[in-house]
C-alpha cells in the first residue's frame, strides 16, 4: 500500500492471492463470465464502463467539435454551458474535448505499462522460482532494492532522470513495477514446481522450458490476470499523481493527471476544471478496482469458496 | 470517516486564534526558500538583503519614475573624468548588535564579493584593482581608499554613469566585518548575519519560516511591524487559501492565474489590492545560429504572429504593458517613441513566402525551463502554429535548461529579466554586451560592431549622450535586426489583509520588499 | 534451534542492508545520469559560465564519478550528506527536523487508519452480506480508487475555507496535522478494511469458533476474544508495511499542506535539482521501508504460532 494515494496491489495480493492452491486449472473461459455476470454482477457494469472510456478514447475527433489544443484567449475559464458542456480550461480550450483526449493518454498509461511491467515481472519470477539458486538469490536482491524504494520516490527519480514524457512515463512505470510482480509469480511458481504433475513431467523427462511454459505458466495465469486487471487502475493514479506533482505526460498533451494538476489552481473559483478529470479517475479506477475483485473471487476457489 | 466530524468539533475552538498573527506581527509567505542570507552567494531572493542590510543608496518609485536617494550615504562627489567618487557615510549608524557601521565595514563589504567570487561580483569588479583581488593577485581593493571612519574614495577602472544607482542594488548590501570575517556559517546562521537594517535575523527554520524581529538601533524611523515571518508554501493555491481564511497578511498574486485574481480579489478586495510595475522585460529569444531563425524575414514573421495585445488583455486580464524595445518602461533610458510591428498573420504568412517558406516548413524547438510560464508559451506556440510556423514546446528541467541555454544550444524560448538597478546596462549589456553573453543567452546575436558599442555605452559619462547611444543600438537591434521579441513588462498585484493599513512594494517589483514600508493598522499594532 | 533462528535474523539484516546500499547505488547512478549542471540551477539567471565551473569544483563536481561516489557512501555512513545546494545547510540538520515532522503525520495518519479500518471490517464481516457489508466495503474501495490529492483538496477546502474550523497548511499546532492526517490515513483505512474482512470472515469458520460459541459464549466476546485476535495476524503485518509507507510516501500529502517533512523535501529537491539532499531523503526512506518490513517480518514470527513452530 502506497499511502501517496497509489493502491499497491503488491501487498494484497501477497495477503490475498498468495492463499490461491495452486490445483486452479484452466478454465474455460466462459465459465468465468458466466460466474462473473451471476455473482458479481458489478463487474460487469464495469466492463461496461470500461469499454465506454475506451469507446470515447477511439472516437474522441467524433464526439466533439472542437481541438484538444486549440487555444482561445478571449474565452478562458468559461463555466459549463451548452456549447462548452464542462466549461473551458485556462486558455479557452474545451474541457470536455481534453478529458476525451485525455483518456487516450491515461487508458494508454494505464495499460501499456502495466502490460511491460506485467510481462517482465512475469518472465524474471517464474525464472527465480523455477530455477532457485543463486538466480534466485540475485533477482530477489534486485526486486527487494526496487521495492525497499518508496514507489512514489522511485518513479520521481527516474522520471526525473528520463525526463518529462509520455514515453519516458511508460519506461518508469515499468522499472517501478515489475518487482512486485516477480514477487508474487516467484512464489506461485516454487508452489506449482511442488506440485505433482510438475513432478510427473519432469520425471517423464519434459524440457525445463516446456514445463514452464505448459504447467507453470498457465497454472499462473489467473493470478497473473487479477494482477493486471488491479495493476492497471494503480498504474492510472500513479500517473496522476506524477503529473500532479508535475513530472508525468508533458503539455500539450492532455491527461487526466496533467489536467487535475492544471485545474488545481482553480479548484476554488473555477471547479469544473478538476471535476471531470477527477470524477473520470474516480470511475475509471473503481471499475477496474471491481472488476479485479471480481476476477479474484472467480478465479481464486479458496476465496470464491466463502 | 467518522473521525471527520469528530476532529472538526475537536478543534473548531482553537484554530480562529492559530490562525492569525499575533499583535505587530505580520505574516506572509513564498513558494520557495532562499539559499542564504549572503548577498555574496545568493542573487535571486532578496527578502533578508532587503531587510536586514542598508546600502548606500537606495532606490525608491518617485511619481513612477524610479529615483536613487540616499541611504547610509549622506553625500557624494564624482570627479569631472567620471573616475573618482567622494563618499560620506551618514553619523551614528549602529549594526543590530551595537557595532558603529563605518568605512571599513563597506570597503570590507566590497572586497568580500570578490573574494568570495560567486554572485553579484560585476559591480565591484568595476572598482579599481577589483579584477586583481578576484583573481588572487592582490589581497586589497586597490581603488578604495579610506579616509577615516565616515569618509572614504572609491576609483573606478574606467567611467560609469550608472554606478550611483548600481550601488543601490541589493548585492550592494552592507555587513558588520567584525563578526563576518569570524563568523562560520555567515549567510545562513541568525546570530552570525549582522546587519545594520530595520530587522534581525531571529529564526530560520529551512524550507519551513524565517523570521525577522525589529532592530532596537536602527537609524530610520521606527515602523509599525515588529516581526515579520516568512513561511514556505510552495502552492499559489494554498497560498490563495491560507490568504482568504486570513492566516496570511500580505500574498503576491503574480503566481494566481489572472483572471482568478480579476474575478475573486479585484471585485471583492479592490481597495485592497497594490499595483507594483515590475521593472523588467518578458521577451522572446530566437537564436540566431538556427537554420530558420537566422533570417531576419523570419524574426520579423514571428514578431508580427504573436497577438501581444490578446496576451496582455486575455490571458494577463491588463496587468502589463505591450513593450516594444529592450529598455522597460520605468527605467532612465526607456524609449516610448518606439514602435513594434502591428499584429499582421497575414503579412506575416507573406513575409514566409518571400523568405521561401511554406505552411510547416519552419519549425523549431521552444524550450520551457520546468518552472517557466507554460500558459505564455501554449500560447504562443498557438498563435504561431496559425502562421505556419511550428514552435514546438519542450519542457527541460531547470538546470538542463540553463546548461543548454549557457552553451548558445537553445533554439527558442521566453525569458524575463528583472532589474537589479535603474540603468539600461542592467539589460542591453547582459544580452549584447559581446558575443559571449549573447551567446550564454541562446541569442546568438552575431553584429560584432553593435555589441562593441552596448560594452562601451556604459563609460559614457554625459547623461543625455548615454541615453541616446542606448536609444539607437536599442532601435538597431529591435526594429533593424529583430534580433529581440519584445512581449511586455508585467504588473505585479499584492492584496493586503484586514490588519494593514499601507503597503508599498520594492521599486523593482520583487516578490520581496521592505518590511519598513508596511504600515499595520492601528488595532494590528503590537 | 535457537542457532537458526538467529542466523535467519542476521540473514534478514543482511539483506536489508544490501538493499540499502542498493538504493543507494541506484540514486546515486540515477541522479549522475540526468544532463545539465546542477550549479547552473543555484546561481540562478546572472551567473555566467565561467562562476558556474568555479563553483561546480568547489563543490567537488568535477571529482571523477568513483571518487564521488565513494566520498558520498562514506559520507553516509557517518550520517553526513553533504550540503543542500539550495537550502545552504547540511542535509543531516534539515532531515532531521522534516522527519519529526513527517512521523507525527504518520503516527496520525496511522491512528485514523487503524481506527477507522478496523472498524468499518469488523462491520462488515458481521454483517456479511448485507446492506452493510456492502456499504462499508464500496466505501473502503472508494478509499483507495481516490487519488490521495483529491481527499487533501476536498478536505483543505471543506474544513478550512468554507467552515474555517482549521487552517489551510503548515503546522502552527497540533491542529495542522489534522486535516493531513485524514488525507493519508483515507486510502490505507480502505485497505484495512478490507483485509480485516477477509480475516475475520475466514477466522468465523473455523472450527474453534463453533466450539466457543457451543460454550455459550456471547457475540462480543467471540469476536474480541477470538475472532479478532486471530485474524490480526495479516492486519498487524499489512500495518507495519504501511507505517513505514506512510512515513516515507507522504510527497503529496505534505505537499498540498505544505509540512515541512521528508516527502515534501524530496519533492523540492527534485523540483531545484539538489542531489545531496534528494540522496539524503531517499537513503532515510529506504532505510525507514527496510525497518518497516523487517518488523513485519519479525512481527509475524512472533505473532503466528505456525511459524513461530516451524522456526
Amino acid at each position: 500500500m502506497d499511502p501517496s494515494g497509489n493502491f499497491d496491489v503488491t501487498s494484497m495480493a501477497e495477503g490475498e492471492l498468495g492463499l490461491s492452491s495452486p490445483s486452479v486449472v484452466y478454465e474455460e473461459p466462459a465459465s468465468v463470465w458466466h460466474r462473473l455476470a451471476r455473482n458479481h454482477k458489478i463487474s460487469i457494469v464495469s466492463i461496461v464502463v470500461i469499454l465506454l472510456f475506451v469507446l470515447g478514447a477511439i472516437f474522441a475527433p467524433l464526439l466533439t467539435p472542437y481541438e484538444y489544443d486549440a487555444v482561445s484567449l478571449s474565452e478562458r475559464l468559461m463555466p459549463p454551458s451548452p456549447t462548452h458542456l464542462f466549461g473551458t480550461d485556462e486558455v479557452g480550450r474545451d474541457v470536455l474535448t481534453r478529458m476525451l483526449y485525455g483518456s487516450r493518454m491515461s487508458l494508454i498509461i494505464g495499460i501499456v505499462p502495466t502490460m511491460l511491467s506485467m510481462a517482465i515481472g512475469t518472465l524474471i519470477g517464474m525464472t527465480a522460482g523455477y530455477f532457485g539458486g543463486k538466480v534466485d538469490t540475485i533477482i530477489m536482491r534486485v526486486a527487494d532494492i526496487v521495492m525497499s524504494f518508496p514507489s512514489m520516490l522511485l518513479a520521481m527519480v527516474v522520471m526525473y532522470t528520463l525526463g518529462g514524457g509520455t514515453f519516458n512515463v511508460f519506461l518508469t512505470m515499468a522499472f517501478v513495477g515489475w518487482a512486485g510482480v516477480a514477487r508474487v509469480v516467484r512464489s506461485e511458481t516454487l508452489k506449482l514446481k511442488e506440485s505433482e504433475y510438475v513432478e510427473a513431467a519432469r520425471i517423464m523427462g519434459v524440457r525445463r522450458f516446456r514445463i514452464i511454459a505448459r504447467h507453470i505458466l498457465p497454472n499462473c495465469l489467473p493470478t497473473i490476470i487479477v494482477l493486471f486487471t488491479l495493476d492497471i487502475p494503480a498504474a492510472i493514479l500513479t500517473e496522476s499523481s506524477l503529473s500532479f506533482l508535475g513530472m508525468g505526460v508533458q503539455p500539450p498533451s492532455a491527461s487526466w493527471g496533467l489536467m487535475v494538476n492544471a485545474g488545481r489552481a482553480f479548484l476554488y473559483h473555477a471547479p469544473w476544471l478538476c471535476f471531470a478529470p477527477c470524477l473520470a479517475i474516480m470511475v475509471i479506477v473503481l471499475a477496474f478496482n471491481y472488476l479485479g475483485d471480481g476476477l479474484r473471487d472467480v478465479l481464486d476457489p479458496h476465496l470464491q469458496s466463502q | 470517516m467518522l473521525t471527520v466530524p469528530l476532529y472538526g468539533l475537536l478543534a473548531q475552538g482553537c484554530a480562529s486564534q492559530t490562525t492569525r498573527a499575533k499583535r505587530g506581527s505580520m505574516v506572509t509567505a513564498t513558494a520557495t526558500d532562499m539559499s542564504t542570507m549572503d548577498m555574496a552567494h545568493n542573487d535571486s531572493v532578496y527578502w533578508a538583503q532587503l531587510n536586514i542590510f542598508d546600502r548606500l543608496f537606495e532606490t525608491r518609485m518617485i511619481d513612477g519614475q524610479a529615483t536613487v536617494v540616499n541611504s547610509l550615504c549622506t553625500d557624494y562627489r564624482r570627479s569631472e573624468d567620471g573616475l573618482t567618487y567622494d563618499f560620506t557615510l551618514r553619523e551614528g549608524v549602529l549594526f543590530s548588535n551595537g557595532d558603529p557601521l563605518t568605512s571599513s565595514d563597506v570597503c570590507y563589504s566590497f572586497s568580500r564579493l570578490l573574494t568570495e567570487a560567486a554572485a553579484n561580483t560585476e559591480i565591484p569588479l568595476q572598482i579599481k584593482g577589483g579584477e586583481a583581488l578576484m583573481k588572487k593577485r592582490a589581497d586589497k581593493l586597490e581603488g578604495f581608499n579610506i579616509k577615516d571612519n565616515t569618509h572614504f574614495s572609491i576609483v573606478l577602472e574606467a567611467p560609469n554613469g550608472g554606478f550611483i544607482a548600481e550601488l543601490s542594488s541589493p548585492a550592494m548590501s552592507i555587513v558588520n566585518e567584525r563578526v563576518t570575517r569570524t563568523a562560520k556559517n555567515f549567510g545562513k546562521e541568525p546570530t552570525e548575519t549582522i546587519g545594520s537594517g530595520p530587522y534581525y535575523a531571529a529564526e530560520w527554520v529551512p524550507n519551513d519560516h524565517f523570521t525577522m524581529r525589529y532592530n532596537e538601533h536602527y537609524w530610520g524611523e521606527e515602523p509599525t511591524v515588529k516581526e515579520a515571518v516568512r513561511r514556505i508554501i510552495p502552492d499559489a493555491s494554498t497560498q490563495d487559501l491560507m490568504f482568504q481564511n486570513g492566516e496570511m497578511d500580505i500574498i503576491s498574486l503574480s503566481e494566481i492565474d489572472s483572471l482568478i485574481v480579476q474575478r475573486s480579489y479585484k471585485t471583492e478586495r479592490a481597495s485592497q489590492i497594490v499595483h507594483n510595475q515590475q521593472i523588467g522585460m518578458t521577451f522572446v529569444a530566437l537564436n540566431e545560429t538556427n537554420r530558420f531563425l537566422k533570417d531576419v524575414r523570419v524574426r520579423k514573421a514571428i514578431c508580427m504572429a504573436i497577438d501581444v495585445n490578446d496576451i496582455v488583455h486575455n490571458l494577463m486580464c491588463d496587468d502589463g504593458m505591450r513593450q516594444n524595445g529592450i529598455i522597460p518602461t520605468g527605467i532612465w533610458g526607456h524609449n516610448d517613441k518606439l514602435e513594434g510591428p502591428p499584429f499582421d498573420p497575414d503579412g506575416a504568412r507573406a513575409l514566409l513566402a518571400e523568405a521561401g517558406y511554406h505552411d510547416g516548413d519552419v519549425s523549431f524547438e521552444f524550450a520551457l525551463s520546468s518552472n517557466g510560464p507554460q500558459l505564455l508559451y501554449e500560447t504562443v506556440s498557438n498563435q504561431l502554429s496559425k502562421i505556419g510556423v511550428k514552435a514546438n514546446i519542450k519542457v527541460y528541467d531547470k538546470a538542463a535548461f540553463m546548461e543548454k541555454r549557457l552553451a548558445g544550444e537553445v533554439e527558442s524560448f521566453i525569458g524575463t529579466w528583472f532589474m537589479d538597478y535603474n540603468d539600461p546596462a542592467n539589460i542591453m549589456a547582459v544580452f549584447f554586451g559581446g558575443p559571449e553573453r549573447s551567446k550564454g543567452r541562446s541569442i546568438c546575436y552575431p553584429n560584432v560592431d553593435i555589441m562593441q558599442r552596448v560594452s562601451a555605452a556604459k563609460h559614457i559619462v554625459d547623461d543625455e549622450k548615454r541615453k541616446k547611444e542606448y536609444q539607437d543600438l536599442e532601435r538597431k537591434i529591435v526594429i533593424e535586426d529583430r534580433a529581440w521579441i519584445p512581449l511586455y513588462e508585467g504588473t505585479r498585484l499584492f492584496c493586503t489583509g484586514d490588519r494593514v493599513e499601507s503597503f508599498t512594494p520594492f521599486w523593482a517589483g520583487y516578490e520581496d520588499f521592505c518590511v519598513k514600508d508596511v504600515v499595520l493598522k492601528k488595532e494590528a499594532r503590537a | 534451534m535457537k542457532g537458526s533462528k538467529a542466523s535467519n535474523l542476521l540473514r534478514r539484516l543482511l539483506y536489508a542492508l544490501i538493499a540499502i546500499v542498493g538504493v543507494a547505488t541506484l540514486v546515486f547512478v540515477l541522479l549522475r545520469m540526468v544532463p545539465g549542471n546542477p550549479v547552473a540551477t543555484l546561481l540562478g539567471e546572472h551567473a555566467d559560465k565561467e562562476t558556474v565551473e568555479r563553483i561546480s569544483s568547489s563543490l567537488g563536481l568535477d571529482k571523477p564519478l568513483p571518487v564521488q561516489f565513494a566520498d558520498y557512501l562514506l559520507g553516509a555512513l557517518r550520517g553526513d550528506f553533504g550540503q543542500s545546494y539550495t537550502l545552504g545547510k547540511p542535509v543531516s540538520e534539515l532531515i532531521g527536523p522534516a522527519f519529526v515532522n513527517t512521523l507525527w503525520l504518520a503516527l496520525a495518519a496511522a491512528l485514523v487508519s487503524w481506527v477507522v479500518g478496523i472498524a468499518c471490517g469488523l462491520a462488515a464481516a458481521i454483517h456479511k452480506s448485507t446492506i452493510v457489508d456492502r456499504l462499508f466495503m464500496g466505501f473502503s474501495l472508494l478509499g483507495v480508487s481516490l487519488p490521495v490529492f483529491m481527499v487533501a483538496m476536498l478536505l483543505q477546502y471543506v474544513f478550512a475555507r468554507y467552515l474555517h474550523w482549521l487552517p489551510v497548511a503548515g503546522v502552527t499546532d497540533w491542529t495542522g496535522y489534522i486535516l493531513p492526517a485524514i488525507a493519508l490515513g483515507w486510502g490505507s483505512a480502505g485497505s484495512i478494511a478490507r483485509l480485516v474482512r477477509s480475516s475475520v470472515i475466514e477466522v468465523l469458520q473455523q472450527d474453534y469458533i463453533d466450539t466457543a460459541r457451543a460454550k455459550g459464549r456471547t457475540g462480543t466476546q467471540i469476536l474480541v476474544l477470538h475472532a479478532l485476535r486471530n485474524a490480526m495476524l495479516p492486519v498487524i503485518t499489512l500495518m507495519a508495511m504501511q507505517f513505514s509507507g506512510l512515513l516515507s510516501g507522504a510527497f503529496i500529502t505534505e505537499t498540498i499542506f505544505s509540512i515541512n517533512g521528508i516527502g515534501r523535501l524530496a519533492v523540492q529537491a527534485i523540483a531545484g535539482r539538489d542531489i545531496p539532499l534528494l540522496q539524503g531523503t531517499t537513503l532515510l526512506c529506504t532505510f525507514v521501508i527496510v525497518m518497516g518490513n523487517l518488523v513485519a517480518d519479525l512481527l509475524y514470527s512472533v505473532c503466528d504460532p505456525r511459524v513461530r513452530k516451524e522456526a
